[in-house]
């Protein structure tokens, strides 16, 4: 530490002391208060860089009364001693009168620059000395309650908030004088020394036709401590109407505005000032301006909330939160940030419309698969019309004999009573025959749609057997069907487990085509293991080549001169959406053996005893 | 022989068609018997009478196409009516080619089915009496002596009595008297009419 203020007692003693610049500013209040870190920015950015600054802070009004005043004089007369200043910035009232009372023993030489004292206040000193120099402002209470009275031509109610300090009343009285001008305008009223609760409930009972004007207070009914923006802070949060107050530190605390000069011009202004006597001028050859003019400022916020007349607000006017927009602030950024945005939103919609298009194309694939199962069964059923032309053709050839049969015995006048009875029962039992061929074959050909139903494997085996059947003997091929002994449940669409039988007896059909009796033989079996569901079709033909088995399911393999390849690809994808699998063990010359297996259907299944 | 009434032969594997088929050629005053395959047909040949077979296409076992070939290579071969429950274009072609006389499918109209079994029959009829004149005419050459077929055959060459007399070394009155004698034989009348004969003879079926 010694050694620290050793270094800094080196690097700055050498200067010759006229050439050190040192500004000591003495704040009225505590170093905190908004106003003076305003003010001190206006200053620092005034000052040239290599004058120094030091600052003290009287803590008025929260530390007063004299042995705390004269202990202070004391404290920097010898704290100033070895460091003196070359130029002294007083601001506020407070700290010029206690600067006044105690030059003579502290700084008797230095010039002083006095900064936000009021008007009002220096007309009430004695006159100034000539090296006490600054531009005196002027609170513009009244300028400030014509700005909202203007801003709110409805308001017919003006509410003033004044505390309980000495400053306070100072206020309260400066208020008092100053708002008679306002009394035919509006109503006015005085909210005075009330408990901060008290006037926060107060304000927030206000209605439309109302506006608040205070200066804020330092101190409230109960002796509470505020800063006036502290205060000023809480009432506009509380205020149910458009708050105004004459001081620029204010903006930004949620009033509506003021008209008032501001502190970091202020600061500038005793920059200017310093710098001037820094750079040698004498204080009286200073040409300063009678005053610091007010200017009306807003928070374009609260203009926004109150809904204010823009026109209203005069061209001069300082309207703070409005600043640049974001875009103007960030224009760069912003269009990087659209620009990602409109990125990742294409990406999203195109991602969107992807997947829209990949679940239309699924759609599609299956609606095709479908249309493609019901195109492969009409094109089975082509290759079996001539085996169900005839089942259907047969009952018909009966029933027409029978009719004509009939028609000749009545012609021929003999009682044949039994006969024709016959006759009739027969046609009857033909056209039952007939329409169950044709419903049968309805079911099998019929657009459905894809069922997911329990049925029995057996039954739907059998329901085939009147198709097959006739096309086995057409072709002179002996087909035994086999069910299993039970009835073997399986989930899924019947039609399209029959189409796959279907698929696979034709296929044996062809398979034994051309050879000896003894061999034209296809059998369909339904097995039933523990845990699986068997369909078996068995032909003893030549069999499949195995450089042929791998390829047998493939789509558009084929070894017959008409065959589109379609049939033992379309069965398997048949057989695996009803999650089963098929597959194909043949011997050359020892004919072929399909078997499709689905695992066993639990819980629909078995049918219970009853 | 040709008092016999005609019988017609149903082959057929339903019988539900069967009976009514039966059924109504019977109405209908012909004579008909019923098979339920082409091997029971042939298992119970058929008396020599006149008549056809009304067969179905397709059946267990050998089919009716089948049949019908087997049909051919008897001497006196019934004629064929098919009646198919399906009509296959090259089954019908084939059918055809090997002699049916129709080839009808079911259902058929009364008039169609009676009117084609009735040109069976008269095909049948037909025939027979082809095959009954051949076979007179057969008999009466087979009566004749090698002397008087030599004679004949010279004859139907274009031969006049004095070459036959000299190509066979024997005299010209010998060869007229045959001649006599073979045509009172063959019940011809003059030497071009012989020669019609000896065509006929030629296209005799066996």
């Amino acid at each position: 530490m010694g050694f620290v203020v050793a270094c800094c007692f080196l690097l700055v003693s050498p200067a010759p002391a006229g050439e050190t610049r040192h500004v000591l500013v003495l704040y009225s209040n505590h170093r905190l208060l908004p106003a003076n870190l305003e003010f001190e920015a206006g200053l620092r950015e005034t000052l040239t860089d290599s004058t120094e600054l030091s600052a003290e802070f009287l803590d008025y009004p929260r530390f007063d009364g004299e042995p705390y005043i004269r202990a202070l004089a004391l404290f920097l007369n010898e704290k100033y001693a070895r460091r003196p200043p070359t130029v002294l910035v007083v601001g506020g009232e407070e700290a010029l009168g206690f600067l006044l009372r105690h030059r003579a023993e502290l700084f008797p030489q230095v010039p002083v620059v006095h900064a936000a004292v009021a008007r009002s206040f220096l007309s009430s000193l004695p006159p100034l000395s000539a090296d006490v120099v600054g531009v005196p402002i002027e609170y513009d209470f009244p300028g400030t309650i014509d700005l909202a009275l203007r801003w709110h031509p409805q308001a017919r109610r003006l509410v003033v908030v004044t505390g309980t300090s000495a400053q306070d009343h100072a206020w309260e009285a400066k208020l008092r004088g100053e708002i008679s001008q306002f009394q035919g305008r509006v109503t006015v009223e005085f909210l005075v020394g009330l408990p901060t609760d008290a006037i926060l409930k107060r304000l927030s009972e206000l209605g439309s036709d109302a506006v608040v004007f205070t200066p804020g207070y330092f101190e409230d009914g109960v002796g509470r401590q505020f800063s006036p923006r502290e205060a000023a802070q809480l009432m506009a949060a509380a205020a149910a109407a458009p708050m105004y107050g004459p001081f620029d530190t204010f903006i930004g605390t949620g009033i509506v505005g003021g008209s008032m000069p501001s502190f970091a011009a202020m600061g500038r202004q005793a920059g200017e000032i310093a710098n001037a006597l820094l750079a040698g001028v004498a204080p009286t050859a200073l040409r300063l301006p009678a005053i610091m003019l007010p200017t009306a400022h807003a928070d374009w916020r609260q203009v926004r909330r109150w809904g204010i007349d823009a026109s209203a607000i005069p061209g001069d006017a300082v309207v703070r939160f409005k600043g640049p927009t974001f875009l103007e602030a960030h224009r760069n950024e912003a269009i990087m940030a659209a620009a990602v945005f409109l990125l990742q939103a294409g990406l999203i919609a195109w991602l969107l419309v992807e997947r829209r298009r990949r679940r239309l194309a699924n759609l599609a694939v299956q609606q095709q698969r479908f249309e493609l199962a019901h195109a492969a069964r009409l094109a089975v059923a082509g290759e079996l019309t001539g085996a169900i032309a005839h089942e259907i053709n047969q009952p018909l050839g009966a029933i027409l004999s029978n009719a004509d049969t009939a028609d000749l015995l009545l012609t021929s006048g003999a009682d044949r009573r039994d006969e024709l009875r016959a006759i009739l029962a027969d046609i009857r039992r033909d056209d039952l025959r007939a329409s169950a061929v044709i419903q049968r074959l309805r079911a099998l050909l019929a657009k459905h749609a894809v069922e997911r139903q329990p049925f029995d494997l057996n039954g739907a085996v059998r329901e085939m057997e009147p198709v097959l059947q006739p096309e086995a003997r057409r072709r002179g091929v002996a087909l035994e069907v086999r069910p299993a002994a039970t009835a073997v449940p399986l989930i899924g669409d019947r039609v399209q487990i029959q189409q796959v039988l279907l698929n696979l007896v034709l296929n044996a059909l062809d398979a034994v085509n051309g050879l000896p009796e003894a061999r034209r033989t296809v059998a369909v079996s339904v097995e039933r293991d523990t845990d699986h569901v068997i369909l078996v079709v068995h032909d003893r033909g030549h069999g499949i080549t195995p450089e042929h088995l791998p390829k047998l399911f493939d789509s558009f393999f084929s070894t017959k001169r008409r065959g589109m390849g379609l049939g033992l690809s379309i069965a398997r994808t048949l057989v695996e959406a009803h999650g089963g699998r098929i597959r194909a063990e043949s011997g050359l010359g020892e004919g072929t053996v399909f078997r499709v297996e689905w695992p066993v259907a639990r819980g629909a299944g078995t049918p219970e005893p009853a | 022989m040709t008092t016999l009434s005609p019988l017609i032969h149903v082959v057929d594997d339903d019988e539900s068609l069967r009976t009514a088929l039966l059924r109504l050629l019977d109405a209908a005053g012909f004579e008909a018997r019923g098979y339920a395959s082409t091997g029971d047909f042939l298992l119970q040949p058929p008396p020599d009478r006149p008549g056809c077979v009304l067969l179905d296409v397709r059946m267990p076992g050998p089919s009716g196409l089948d049949l019908q070939a087997a049909l051919r290579c008897q001497s006196n071969p019934l004629p064929v009516v098919f009646l198919t429950g399906y009509a296959d274009v090259a089954a019908g072609v084939r059918a055809m080619k090997a002699g049916a006389v129709d080839f009808l499918t079911k259902p058929v109209e009364r008039e169609a089915l009676f009117g084609a079994l009735q040109r069976a029959l008269d095909r049948d009829a037909a025939q027979r009496a082809a095959h009954a004149e051949a076979e007179r005419l057969r008999a009466a050459f087979a009566a004749l002596t090698p002397r008087e077929r030599a004679v004949f055959d010279r004859i139907v060459a274009g031969q006049i009595n004095k070459q036959i007399a000299d190509a066979l070394g024997i005299a010209e009155r010998t060869v007229k008297l045959q001649r006599a004698q073979l045509m009172a034989k063959l019940s011809a009348n003059s030497a071009a009419e012989l020669g019609r004969l000896a065509e006929r003879l030629q296209h005799l079926p066996d």
